[in-house]
């Protein structure tokens, strides 16, 4: 049980990491979210969605679904290195609960306004 | 103030290169709700120094759907008046983020400055290496020597430098909704621009009451008209200008939207790569984020291509020039080239087009996208200066303000009171509304 993400669909709006750092933090956050959009290559407009879960990195990326399993040998890929630059690297952030205490379910899920998230 | 808030306003001496810090109170916020009335009151405090003041709207950065805008409000240099542009993309957020709530930047500096401002610290720094660079490489600059590529900037280019009534202050690389020429009086401060970074928390007073009516609002949108739109090409269409959307769509990358904001209104455009390219190009500058509806529509009026119109888009960026107000004196000029465009830049001057009262940026159309509003049909000119009024002062997306009916001002208001904890009546936004046209 997880979720899946359209990258193409998604238009990196942000609202996703905001749910999600609502649900760690109680406030307006994006330190804790384990949803985050990465914007990097802002002048390529290459962007994605990346989810840290309980084992694996899943990289939602344009030109498809990418899913590395946390541990392996194999460095992350670029994109999930370089999702959050200066911010708290994805692999010391807390793993997808699925927002399992919130009775509306992942906060992701429900506040996409394009529904490029949904549960796998 | 404690909750949606920093709980504090920065004040920035450029003359004396001092920088102070004063709490938000929370009956300022009771008398002026936030943004673009907090920001104005803050300029007649500091009026004799020309100031320009940068706020986030009392709702910008939080789970309010199209929270998304900050607000630049001072003097036009152009047009005599004191007027608000708003700030979008992520800077909006950024700034909400970076700890202050509002900044007030007054004075002059003797040399090339830009204030960076970080986790509440704010620095005034040299800006001398950057001062003639464009736009894109002053960003570019500032976030590699920060070792952090989400630093969000407003920084002029050679427009605001050289005084031209025609400079803004761009957004990262692009755009934006500064159509008052404040580029030009940045310049006039020696100030290259901003940039913001921040790790902040908002608390909220009743955080699960927020969220979950915050839930129900996008629910609504979500049965909203522009379903299924997307881009500048509908926004256009919906405008009237049909034949856009087609001259445009070879060139389209991707759409994208500002912070929380559930329509997207910006386009990629590829000019220099297969616009069907979904892997990350090695082209570090294939092309050009529009962010802004009327330049390209006046270089298309032109008689420019497509391609023409967006490379000449991108040049506006870069040199940080306001691209309606070229295109509007490209025509006065009789100029209907690219080249003879770019040649005249240095020589235009006055303002470019504009619609409204002159209070806040023509950079939203003055008319509704997509979706019917009531008051529109009975009062176009009074529903849209009322509909800006309010989006500049919650921090909402003022082009979203104009196509989503479902954003009511009682539910801005009902929210500002649970995030809060403070009294915010319908009487108090009408004042902070009327106070905005004083």
């Amino acid at each position: 049980m997880g979720i899946k993400i359209d990258a193409l669909k998604c238009t990196g709006c942000m609202a996703c990491e905001m749910a999600c750092g609502y649900h760690r933090d109680d406030g307006f956050a994006l330190l804790a979210s384990c949803i985050v959009a990465y914007r990097t290559r802002e002048k390529k407009d290459y962007f994605g969605v990346i989810v840290k879960e309980e084992d694996e990195l899943l990289i939602a990326r344009p030109e498809g679904l990418e899913v590395k399993k946390l541990g392996a040998s194999e460095e992350p890929s670029e994109p999930a290195q370089k999702a959050d630059a200066s911010a708290k690297p994805m692999l010391l952030r807390e793993a997808c609960d699925m927002c399992e205490d919130m009775e509306v379910g992942p906060m992701c899920v429900k506040f996409c306004p394009v529904n490029a998230i949904s549960p796998a | 103030m404690e909750y949606l808030s920093a709980d504090k306003i920065l004040v920035v001496d450029l003359t004396t290169s001092e920088v102070t810090e004063d709490e938000l109170s929370d009956e300022l916020v009771e008398q002026k709700i936030g943004g673009a009335a907090i920001n104005k009151y803050l300029y007649e405090q500091y009026e004799a120094d020309n100031p320009v003041v940068v706020g986030t709207g009392l709702l910008t950065g939080t789970l309010f759907p199209a929270s998304g805008a900050a607000v630049m409000t001072a003097k036009s240099p152009v047009t005599g008046n004191l007027c608000h542009c708003p700030i979008t993309l992520k800077v909006g957020l950024e700034i909400q983020f970076a700890g202050f709530d509002y900044i007030v930047i007054k004075g002059a500096s003797d040399n090339p400055v830009f204030l960076w401002v970080h986790d509440g610290i704010a620095d005034i720094t040299d800006a001398l290496d950057v001062w003639g660079k464009n736009t894109w490489e002053t960003t570019d600059t500032w976030r590699k020597a920060m070792g952090d590529d989400l630093i969000q900037t407003m920084v002029i280019g050679k427009a605001g430098e050289a005084g031209s009534d025609l400079a803004q202050v761009c957004l990262n690389y692009w755009a934006s909704g500064d159509r008052f020429g404040f580029g030009k009086l940045f310049g006039e401060k020696k100030l290259k621009g901003l940039a913001f970074r921040g790790m902040g928390l908002l608390e909220i007073a009743d955080a699960e009451e927020f969220v979950d009516q915050a839930l129900e609002i996008l629910d609504d949108i979500r049965e909203g008209d522009f379903i299924g739109k997307k881009g500048i090409g509908d926004i256009y269409a919906a405008m009237g200008q049909s034949g856009v959307n087609a001259w445009l769509e070879p060139l389209v990358h991707r759409h994208s939207a500002c912070y929380n904001t559930p329509y997207a209104t910006n386009t990629f455009v590829y000019l220099d790569e297969d616009p069907a390219t979904l892997k990350e190009t090695a082209n570090e500058e294939p092309g050009f984020l529009i962010t802004e509806l009327y330049g390209l529509l006046g270089f298309k009026a032109l008689g420019l291509s497509a391609d023409d119109a967006c490379r000449m888009l991108k040049i506006c960026a870069k040199g940080g020039y306001d691209a309606a107000a070229v295109a509007h004196q490209a025509k006065a000029a009789g100029k209907t080239s690219m080249g003879d465009i770019e040649s005249a830049l240095a020589d235009f001057s006055g303002a470019g087009p504009m619609h409204g009262k002159g209070v806040f940026s023509p950079w939203c159309p003055n008319q509704p996208l997509f979706s019917f509003f009531e008051e529109a049909e009975e009062d176009p000119g009074g529903w849209w200066e009322r509909r800006q009024a309010v989006a500049y002062i919650f921090g909402i997306h003022p082009i979203f303000a104009v196509m989503s009916p479902e954003l009511v001002e009682d539910d801005m208001l009902e929210m500002a009171g649970v995030g809060t904890e403070l009294s915010i009546e319908p009487e108090k936004l009408n004042a902070a509304v009327a106070y905005l046209y004083k």
